[in-house]
């Protein structure tokens, strides 16, 4: 092991004691600080400007409730298109969107859940359908109960209504948020997106409205769409749809309703975005990879490393472990700053909790995102080392690398979605998943997966590295 | 110790470099391995580290495959190639990666730059420096393990007068405290004063294995070179009687193949005045000229003509 770190110590005196590395290094995250400086600046949002991110976008089929009263309904069935699919009883001061409201309702994912006016959730039991539901309305106040039979009665949540007129609209209503997100490709690297709306399908039965006294009311059920159709890629509607049929209610529909997760009005990961600099830098850590073995090889200075250590493939280690610690911590490094520059930057134009996160460098996906990027950039780094030693030529072995970088890249706008997709998944650019600090719809694959492709290219061309390293006279 | 090569023999692609070469270069003296540009000088060297795969045979250091020793810097040093450098590196760093990558000390580089004259440089980068320094510079990387047996191709090339006059006191001395010495050379004429011993090499084959002082004598023959005012009455009287004769200069000739007495007595039978008579004792130089040029006659032909033991 002494023997190894004296090796590794050799290919650090190389290392730092020529000019280009420093060049490349103080480019690696002088580039980073610039884009993310840039991009901090320029970039300014207005999703918290109509309050905390929420929806109300629902098929509600109602009736009039005139005072004090309450709705019962079973919920028979529920298509669980998603685990926020959403079906259950509806109470609203009025039927226009966001207007104030209670509403009980059995989740797909999540059991029985209480809303109570664009406040968080609350949770009720995890059952699902067949559920009994019932809203009582008193005054401004609104109760949420659930039962499993229709006997025994569980109170799950309670809200008053700020001015709560007193004809009020009750009924049942069905959502079902998007679970993907939708692209259409208008020509070669322009696409559009857009949600991809699934349609849920929620039937009811055993439907009562009575007054405070239990008088039956028998009035007339409508039904509508709270938002209007949802637009939907390429260019068509979707409308929700309500059929009665005796006691039995069938409603369906797309749509979201209450408060949305934390930052999920978000529809950019400010923190990966800071860190889109790392392509620039990856250039500059892949001359500078590349360089290390290449000048070796151009001018003979490989025989002299070879004479004092015959054993190649040590050297070739200590080589890729002096450098791949090297471009991580430039990684890291460049992250850091980049962070620090960006987000204060973003937070004054916008980019601000609730609709976007708050997040600080201890947070774990952005210690994982810091970390990931000296893994990235550790990762190309021995790639282009290994193209380097498999070429021995700068010139072609920095554009083979790059290439293999920037390729997918280029080719992906001109191939179908599906394919791009799959690019993205197989490339080395996979790795770049691990910057991501929130889950968006149209991430193709994880940061573990991710990473582990992006290593299994280094493996491979390391491997082939060695191989030639040891067939080849130098 | 000493390098011991036998039967190597390495071609690229259709050429052959080395050709069943044999040759063992002895402790405490100097060998010098000479041959024309391509003559596989370089290439040989190059097997002998262990950089180059052989085709056949073997070449041992010290009875073992140099990439077999522990710790080869402190048992061979090599300088290969003077523009083997970084020209963006300073000297002294040139030297340290080389120093820590063998577990040598620090210090040891600053020894071998004071050794080579360089110490005045050390701080500066290896692109500004002239063939000469390069070439001191590759020394010290080739004494910094203080190794039992130097190898240096080429060395003199570029060095001014005073630095040709350095490098064979450096190695005179290396040798005087027993380390085997190769030191190859396009030019006989660099190696003379400095070589005990010479292998001779053309087109990848061996001419010549011989100590210096043999392979003059061999060179000259048993020829006799004659002062004359009469050239061409001598070259006739000569030829006549059965001699090879050749005219070297405006008033001497010389004689292969007739003995000094026989000579003497032709010219005076034949009343051709001379006033010199003696052996012929070839150059250095003429010798190569001599061996090599055999190397290009016989080419495809069985060399071992050249070869003297």
């Amino acid at each position: 092991m002494t023997g190894f770190l004296r090796l590794m110590r050799a290919e650090w005196t190389k290392l730092r004691s020529v000019r280009s590395t420093v060049v490349c290094l103080v480019f690696a995250v002088g580039l980073v600080a610039l884009t993310a400086a840039i991009g901090g600046s320029g970039s300014t949002t207005d999703a918290n400007s109509s309050g905390p991110p929420h929806a109300d976008s629902v098929q509600f089929a109602f009736q009039s409730l005139d005072g004090d009263g309450s709705i019962t309904a079973r919920l028979v069935s529920q298509q669980e298109t998603g685990p926020d699919a959403k079906a259950g009883l509806l109470l609203r001061t009025a039927v226009e969107q966001n207007s104030p409201y209670a509403a009980i309702m059995v989740t797909a994912g999540y059991g029985v859940r209480w809303q109570g006016n664009f406040a968080p959730d609350v949770a009720g039991t995890v059952g699902k359908a067949p559920r009994w539901l019932r809203l009582t309305r008193s005054g401004g106040t609104v109760t949420g109960f659930e039962s499993p039979d229709g006997k025994a009665w569980a109170q799950v949540g309670s809200v008053t209504l700020p001015d709560a007129p007193r004809a009020v609209a009750v009924g049942m209503f069905v959502a079902s948020p998007p679970t993907g997100l939708k692209n259409v490709r208008r020509g070669p690297g322009a696409t559009e997106s857009g949600p991809d709306w699934t349609v849920s399908t929620a039937v009811f039965d055993s439907v009562a409205v009575v007054t405070a006294t239990g008088a039956p009311v028998d009035g007339a059920w409508q039904n509508i769409d709270t938002s209007g159709p949802l637009p939907e890629l390429p260019d068509t509607e979707i409308t929700g749809s309500f059929t009665r049929d005796g006691d039995r209610f069938t409603l369906t529909g797309a749509g979201n309703l209450g408060l949305l997760p934390y930052g999920y009005g978000a529809d950019s990961d400010v923190v990966r975005d800071s860190f889109s600099g790392i392509y620039l830098s990856a250039i500059a850590i892949a001359v500078l990879s590349v360089l290390f073995i290449t000048s070796e090889f151009s001018r003979g200075v490989i025989r002299i490393t070879f004479a004092i250590n015959p054993r190649r493939g040590r050297v070739l280690a200590a080589k890729a472990a002096v450098l791949g610690l090297v471009a991580f911590v430039t990684g890291v490094f460049s992250a850091v700053v980049a962070f620090l520059i960006s987000q204060p930057l973003l937070r004054d134009n916008g980019f601000r909790p609730p609709a976007y996160p708050d997040y600080s460098l201890t947070d774990w996906v952005v210690v994982r995102a810091v970390l990931g990027t000296g893994l990235i950039l550790a990762l190309f780094a021995l790639f282009a080392l290994a193209m380097g030693t498999l070429l021995r030529r700068g010139a072609g072995a920095i554009t083979l690398a790059i290439g293999v970088l920037v390729f997918p890249f280029i080719i992906g706008a001109f191939l179908s979605l599906e394919a791009e997709s799959w690019l993205r998944r197989l490339t080395p650019m996979a790795g770049l998943a691990v910057q991501q600090t929130m889950r968006r719809l149209d991430d193709v694959i994880t940061p573990g997966p991710g990473l582990a492709v992006l290593a299994s290219y280094v493996v491979v061309a390391l491997g082939l590295a060695y191989w030639q390293l040891r067939r080849r006279d130098p | 110790m000493s390098i011991e090569v036998r039967g190597l023999r390495k071609s690229f692609g259709r050429t052959l470099a080395v050709d069943d070469l044999s040759f063992t270069v002895a402790p405490g003296r100097v060998t010098g391995f000479v041959g024309p540009n391509g003559a596989g000088k370089s290439t040989t060297m190059r097997m002998i580290l262990g950089l180059d795969r052989p085709d056949a045979g073997t070449a041992l250091v010290g009875g073992r495959p140099y990439r077999s020793l522990l710790r080869p810097l402190t048992e061979v040093g090599a300088l290969l190639d003077a523009s083997a450098i970084h020209p963006g590196r300073r000297a002294k760093d040139h030297l340290l990666w080389q120093a820590h990558s063998a577990g040598l000390p620090s210090r040891r580089v600053d020894e071998v730059l004071e050794q080579v004259g360089l110490s005045a440089v050390a701080r500066k980068r290896a692109g500004g420096f002239s063939l000469g320094m390069r070439q001191r510079l590759g020394i010290a990387g080739a004494l910094l393990g203080d190794p039992r047996v130097l190898m240096f191709d080429e060395p003199v090339n570029g060095l001014d007068p005073e630095g040709i006059v350095w490098i064979r006191e450096l190695l005179r001395a290396q040798a005087a405290r027993g380390r085997a010495i190769l030191i190859s050379s396009h030019l006989m004429g660099e190696l003379e004063g400095t070589a005990d011993h010479l292998i001779v090499i053309g087109r990848g084959r061996l001419v010549a294995d011989a100590g210096v002082s043999e392979l003059v004598s061999a060179a000259s023959g048993d020829r006799v070179v004659v002062r004359t005012s009469q050239r061409s009455e001598a070259i006739t009287v000569l030829a006549n009687a059965g001699a090879t004769v050749a005219s070297t200069d405006r008033d001497t000739v010389t004689v292969g193949g007739m003995p000094g007495e026989r000579i003497t007595a032709l010219l005076g039978a034949a009343g051709v005045p001379f006033s010199e008579l003696k052996a012929h004792r070839a150059s250095l130089e003429e010798t190569y000229m001599e061996l090599t040029r055999e190397t290009v006659e016989y080419t495809g032909q069985d060399l071992t003509v050249g070869e003297v033991r």
